[in-house]
């Protein structure tokens, strides 16, 4: 078993606060994935959790004990890096054995368990080579094989995927999310990528300038972002944010002059009373106008991005950039005029002045 | 081709500075074999009727191999604590710490200490230890160099802080760390450390000449102090001394080079 949780976490580099009171409470086996763009503290605070940060105020407990100023080899981690972390001078075997030789454990084990973990790998036919001799891929593998011969009770992941092409990064997650399977073992794993967040986690904590701005499974911070920043940092292309004037009973919203949205029924209550809201558009809640919507908008493509299993059209409603994602055999150019639709159902509502989903206001 | 037509002047005007670098070298070879007058005119440029005998002189009439031994010995000495130590001062300095700024202002403010000035105290210390005149104190005042510190500084700030962080999360104790995983990969500090230490170690004549009261203790150049002061017209084996004292220099400066030049620019550029 091994928890993680984090209370009321602080990070401060002299004045400047750059973690404020994180509160965080991880499953024992749980894939946890910080997300969030560059400077937003995800680093920080995996590495507070590490112990290779000090942490200013709060508290951190692994497995219900207080680590705050325990020595990061007394915190029972491995962590895999960015750069991978591999000693140049030493070959893939030692490279995984070097951090148990330290550690009192007879010399057959950790020769079994680094065979063991270059099995799991694929590694077996480079284990007396040098970290030079080996691809961007098995150099990350060789630093998750370093940290299984720990048998840790945390994995913790700062941006291993960032130095790899795309298509390598996409066969090193399905690789990463297999290990998870077997090792059964809690993992935080840190990334700017919403898509590796989305493929990985069981749970997404979406950071943004060192507070967390929304937790929940992949399908929630998709579906019901708590604010404009999660609702435009999850997905892509992201989604379309448009200022409409609300009704003053809150149950109509118009985005242009004769493209009126009718929000469901649950939405009512909040919208009303309000002059303006943002609403988010994700790309494929728009659709190919047809006799049964309610309200249609004409546009004019801007420009069309084929993608082969879709097609990205971008256009103006009013004066605002706008994307949808379309079937490709409709057979668009730029210039087209096409009539399009929204799936109210699947549309989204925020507080302009303060950008959070008005989904919580709701009466 | 055009490579080599652009290149071959830079590689005449260095030939040409090298070959003037060396003349000096030359005379005192040639001098080393032919004992000739070195104010004769005019110079003969080859020597004439040259011989090894001055050579053998220097080896079987003064106790040449004793200097020679004490001189291997004290710079083995000296090689080994400055790696030791500029390590382990050179790791610290990569840390930061409350009065690094002051340590690091305190330390070269006192590389501009000549050895001149600290020769009292020096003395003072190694006689209360009890090591005068012994192979530990003339090593003493030799065990670390600040250059050599921060020639370690600087290879140790080049190796990425996530291996040292990565060892720590491993348990990996610090000076392990220093001599694990440090250590391997600044291979051109090491290189210049050896060399820098042995070409002061073992060119130093002010502190064997005042700690050291023994001729059976006395080191190269001590030796040589004294061939000039009692041996009268002794040209020819003066220079053979000379030589015989340089070869072991020429020899770990060869065979360190590479790595040597490396040390001494590591950090000037941002790789």
């Amino acid at each position: 078993m091994a928890t993680v949780e984090l209370k009321n976490v602080i990070k401060r580099y002299g004045d400047l606060e750059v973690v404020h009171g994180v509160d965080l409470a991880i499953a024992d086996k749980e894939f946890v994935v910080l997300v969030g763009p560059s400077g937003c503290g995800k680093s920080t605070i995996l590495r507070m959790i590490a112990g290779l940060e000090d942490i200013s105020d709060g508290e951190i407990l692994i497995d219900d004990t207080v680590v705050n100023e325990l020595e990061p080899k007394n915190r029972n981690i491995a962590m895999v890096f960015q750069d991978y972390a591999l000693y140049p001078h030493l070959t893939v075997r030692q490279n995984m054995s070097f951090g148990l030789e330290n550690h009192k454990i007879a010399k057959a084990e950790i020769g079994k368990r680094v065979a063991d973990a270059s099995v799991i790998l694929g590694l077996e036919d480079y284990m007396d080579r040098k970290p030079r001799q080996l691809s961007g891929g098995q150099r990350q593998r060789v630093a998750m094989g370093r940290a299984i011969v720990r048998n840790p009770k945390v994995f913790l992941f700062d941006e291993p995927l960032s130095n790899l092409d795309a298509k390598l990064r996409g066969v090193m997650r399905t690789e990463i999310k297999k290990l998870h399977q077997r090792v059964a073992t809690t993992v935080i794993f840190v990334t700017h990528d919403q898509v590796e967040a989305m493929t990985l986690a069981d749970r997404v904590v979406v950071l943004k300038d060192g507070h967390v701005e929304q937790i929940g499974t992949p399908e929630e911070v998709y579906h019901t972002p708590a604010s404009v920043f999660v609702a435009g940092f999850i997905g892509s292309p992201t989604m379309n944010f448009i200022t409409g004037s609300v009704s003053s009973s809150g149950d109509s919203v118009r985005l242009a002059d004769n493209f009126v949205l009718t929000p469901p029924e649950h939405w009512h209550a909040a919208l009303a009373g309000r002059r303006e809201v943002t609403v988010g558009i994700r790309p494929e809640t728009f659709h190919v106008a047809d006799a049964e919507d309610a309200s249609v908008l004409d546009i004019k493509i801007d420009v069309v991005e084929p993608l082969g299993s879709d097609t990205m059209i971008f256009f103006k409603i009013d004066s605002a950039e706008a994307v949808a994602r379309v079937v490709p055999k409709l057979g668009l150019r730029s210039g087209d005029t096409l009539s399009v639709s929204v799936d109210t159902q699947a549309i989204h509502f925020f507080d302009p002045e303060n950008g959070q989903s008005l989904r919580g206001s709701e009466a | 081709m055009m490579r080599k037509n652009r290149t071959w002047p830079i590689h005449l005007a260095l030939i040409t500075i090298s070959m003037v670098m060396l003349i000096p070298f030359y005379w005192v070879l040639k001098t080393s074999v032919a004992g000739e007058n070195i104010f004769a005119y005019p110079p003969s440029i080859l020597p004439k009727d040259p011989h090894v005998f001055f050579f053998v002189d220097v080896w079987y009439f003064i106790p040449f191999v004793r200097y020679f031994f004490n001189s291997i010995f004290v710079v083995t000495i000296v090689i080994a604590l400055n790696l030791v130590f500029n390590a382990m001062a050179g790791y610290a300095l990569t840390k930061n710490f409350r009065g690094k700024k002051v340590v690091m202002l305190l330390l070269l403010s006192c590389m501009m200490i000549p050895f001149q000035a600290t020769i009292i105290p020096a003395y003072l210390v190694t006689a209360k230890m009890g090591l005068l005149n012994s192979y530990i104190g003339l090593a003493l005042p030799e065990l670390s160099h600040i250059i050599c510190i921060l020639i370690f500084k600087a290879s140790f700030d080049a190796v990425p802080k996530s291996l040292v962080e990565a060892a720590r999360i491993d348990g990996v104790p610090e000076w392990k760390i220093i001599f694990k995983v440090m250590l391997p990969l600044s291979k051109s500090a090491i290189a210049t450390n050896v060399i820098l230490s042995f070409i002061w170690s073992w060119n130093q004549l002010l502190w064997p000449l005042i700690i050291i009261r023994d001729t059976e203790m006395q080191t190269i150049p001590l030796g040589l102090s004294y061939f000039l002061s009692y041996f009268e017209d002794t040209t020819g084996a003066l220079y053979a001394f000379c030589v015989m004292a340089l070869v072991p220099t020429i020899f770990v400066f060869l065979l360190a080079q590479r790595q040597f030049i490396e040390g001494l620019t590591s950090g000037a550029t941002k790789e």
